[in-house]
């Protein structure tokens, strides 16, 4: 019986937190003059209505599947990895160097050589923090935000200076200016789209969208990851360690081992998150290479309360809006800034609502077993 | 079957028609539409974009109603930026103007599925185009508005020390550097010129501690004219230069007028890069061509275009009249030999040393 409203509560309490959200931007668009109605008759209208506009979300989810993922391991840990923001870019640079360096390799071996460059550059990106962490007991909050910092400027450098791509054409008279970006991916380490996938089902996807199979790849990591946690001695260890590390200890669990492994695994994942911009859209790193997966990663984990079918559905979401956001600035005289507030409200009131969820249900279990 | 082939054929041709004459009528009444895409940071910016703003400004103002305006900013790297262009093409926008060479892929993508829509690009470069395409790249000599100001500090300097403080080092400012540096030995190729950069990264542009730094550095050394060519790190070499009562020289925009109060008069001039007037004169024409009765040549032209002196494209800021009321003449006199081209400004090392070797030694 109370099972049964338990999850009626857990369906509704999103539903409801966006209700919220939708009020508070509603009011903001009141007051810069905007029509709400109108608004959001194209936010919705535009990101669920149109077939590109589904496939553009799905290819904006896919970087926030990795990075979520990598987000849920490290809080399953106990530790909080802020450092996915640098790891993926690192991660997505060094899988940029396998993917223009090598040459000549067929698809099937070059892809997973450069996706495992990209996992490789996180983790070693990861290293640091997680050293310090068990030898000197630095926080990893402190040391990772540290490392992203160090992570933009040392990627510039590299790309200015060191791997920047001296061949491209300029015009007439150093007319224009040479971009600031490696070389261009070989096409065997290009990532290919779902065009046939979708053609086979008959969708014909326009050519202008970009999602791949590491969209895939990305849902079924959500399996491992969910398979590692609550279904292998790792996952026990790691999840006993968070809960209550004397007493794992005790247990004769090495904490520190479980740590550096947890660490690094969520680093691993972070490495992945970059690589749907880089082997689908740009097929080379540049100045401009998209930046926040890392931080958005931790909203989505929140969104998902952790767990790996919810990182899906919160990447989801955060596609839906950031597809929405395009329509309504382009369709509407309400400016992105609005539904950037709107997404961040969306946020803030699903974490709030589940919190209370949370406590009610603990209340009336009480109430239950003390009746 | 060949009846029926015929008979396909004719209803397609209908079709055809019918379309083209439905189109046309529409297009008589429709009003023409232009947009901005800006850069990221978008307006506010007191430089680029806001550059670019101005000149969509001047555009709203001109024609009012009788034409529809956007401007959109991308959230950030990534597919965003080519979606937004995407979206303005799919409503049937007449004109694009999208501010900055990050959107050189984009523009590339998007101008070959909307070949109805004009795309400005500035700053950019994309290989092949003709008087046809759909896509106006706008440059800038850059180099030839830095050698007016090197003029400037050459004639201003007492110390015969003058500096440059250069934002990321890579080839767009280097044209500034050199432009400068041949400006400065053009009058005096005795002068001594400071030439440092704040680094390697973009986050060089939004360093103005550093820029600070190098600006003092530079004084200390004797130097008593700045130039700067590395955006909002600029207003720390303008406070360094007020501090120490030398000149500094703004650039991109007049930055004298967006300056407190109490540097001003140490801001002597700004080299002016005209996104503005860039950013008017395609929409100008692509609203003018929308407009215009059918049958009347086209006064959009793709390719490339590049504004310099000539056309008002690059030049100095005047509005400090008091600081450079006494070396305008010899400015302006090679402001018009550039302009008639007796003298091709350099723009990297190898044009600036063949230059350099070119000039009148003085004792």
């Amino acid at each position: 019986m109370f099972r049964k409203r338990r999850l009626g509560l857990q369906v509704t309490a999103p539903l409801m937190a966006v209700g919220f959200s939708v009020l508070v931007g509603s009011v903001i668009m009141l007051a810069i003059g905007a029509n709400p109605l109108q608004a959001y008759a194209v936010l919705f209208g535009f990101s669920l209505g149109r077939i590109d506009s589904i496939a553009s979300i799905l290819f904006k989810a896919t970087p926030l599947i990795f990075s979520g993922l990598a987000m849920v391991v490290s809080f399953r840990m106990g530790l909080f990895n802020i450092g996915v923001e640098g790891q993926y870019m690192v991660g997505a640079f060094a899988a940029a160097l396998a993917g223009f360096g090598l040459k000549g390799l067929p698809a099937i071996i070059h892809i997973p050589i450069v996706m495992a460059a990209g996992m490789a550059g996180a983790m070693l990106w990861a290293a640091l923090p997680i050293y310090l962490k068990i030898k000197r007991g630095v926080h990893e909050v402190i040391s990772t935000i540290m490392m992203n910092y160090i992570a933009y400027s040392f990627l510039h450098w590299l790309l200015a200076d060191v791997f920047l791509d001296r061949t491209q054409v300029l015009g007439q008279g150093g007319f224009g200016s040479p971009r600031v970006r490696t070389p261009e991916l070989a096409a065997s380490a290009r990532m290919p789209t779902l065009h046939k996938l979708f053609a086979a089902v008959g969708i014909q996807l326009p050519h202008y969208i970009y999602v791949s199979y590491l969209l895939f790849i990305g849902i079924a990591l959500a399996v491992v990851v969910h398979y590692i946690i609550w279904k292998t001695p790792f996952g026990y260890e790691l999840r006993a360690v968070a809960q209550n590390g004397p007493a794992a200890a005790a247990a004769g669990i090495n904490s520190e081992r479980v740590m550096v492994k947890a660490f690094l695994l969520s680093a691993a994942i972070a490495g992945l998150a970059g690589l749907s911009d880089l082997m689908t859209f740009f097929g080379y790193y540049d100045i401009d290479f998209p930046r926040s997966y890392g931080f958005n990663g931790i909203a989505v984990a929140l969104l998902g309360r952790n767990s790996a079918a919810g990182v899906i559905v919160g990447a989801l979401l955060f596609g839906m809006l950031a597809r929405g956001a395009e329509g309504v600035q382009v369709m509407t005289g309400v400016p992105a800034e609005v539904i950037t507030i709107l997404q961040s409200v969306m946020i803030l009131s699903i974490v709030v609502a589940y919190e209370i969820i949370t406590r009610y249900v603990r209340t009336q279990r009480k109430k239950e077993v003390g009746a | 079957m060949r009846i029926a082939r015929w008979v396909a054929l004719t209803l397609v041709l209908a079709l055809v028609v019918g379309t083209v004459a439905g189109c046309a009528g529409l297009g008589a009444k429709k009003k023409p539409k232009v947009g901005i895409v800006f850069d990221v940071g978008g307006r506010g910016d007191k430089s680029f974009n806001d550059s670019a703003y101005a000149g969509l400004e001047k555009i709203m103002k001109e024609y009012g109603d009788k034409i529809e305006t956007k401007f959109l900013e991308p959230s950030g790297g990534g597919e965003n930026r080519e979606q937004l262009l995407r979206q303005l093409a799919e409503l049937k926008y007449d004109g694009v103007v999208a501010v900055g060479f990050l959107f050189t892929d984009a523009v590339t993508k998007v101008a070959k599925d909307f070949p109805n829509t004009k795309f400005a690009l500035i700053d950019g470069f994309i290989d092949k185009l003709n008087d046809k395409s759909n896509i106006l790249c706008q440059g800038f000599t850059e180099h030839e508005g830095s050698f007016l100001v090197g003029v400037a500090a050459a004639k201003a300097t007492k110390s015969k020390k003058v500096g440059f403080v250069g934002g990321m080092k890579f080839a767009l400012i280097e044209k500034f550097e050199y432009g400068f540096r041949a400006g400065v030995a053009a009058v005096d190729p005795n002068i001594k010129v400071f030439v440092d950069y704040i680094g390697t990264t973009g986050d060089a542009f939004k360093d103005p501690i550093k820029g600070k730094e190098l600006a003092q550095k530079q004084i200390k050394d004797g130097a008593d004219v700045i130039y700067h060519a590395s955006g909002a790190s600029g207003t720390g070499v303008f406070e360094a230069a007020a501090a120490a009562k030398v000149m500094a020289i703004g650039v991109d925009s007049d930055q004298y007028l967006s300056a407190p109060a109490a540097q001003q008069p140490y801001i002597m001039t700004s080299m002016l890069k005209r996104v503005d007037v860039a950013t008017y004169d395609f929409l100008k024409t692509v609203i003018d061509d929308a407009l215009a009765p059918k049958g009347t040549a086209p006064k959009y032209k793709g390719g490339y275009k590049t504004y310099g002196i000539k056309d008002n494209g690059v030049g100095y800021a005047e509005s400090n009249a008091n600081a450079i009321k006494d070396y305008k003449a010899t400015m302006d006199d090679f402001k018009s030999k550039i302009a008639k081209g007796e003298i091709a400004v350099p723009l990297d090392k190898a044009t600036f040393d063949a230059y350099i070797a070119k000039l009148p030694k003085k004792p």
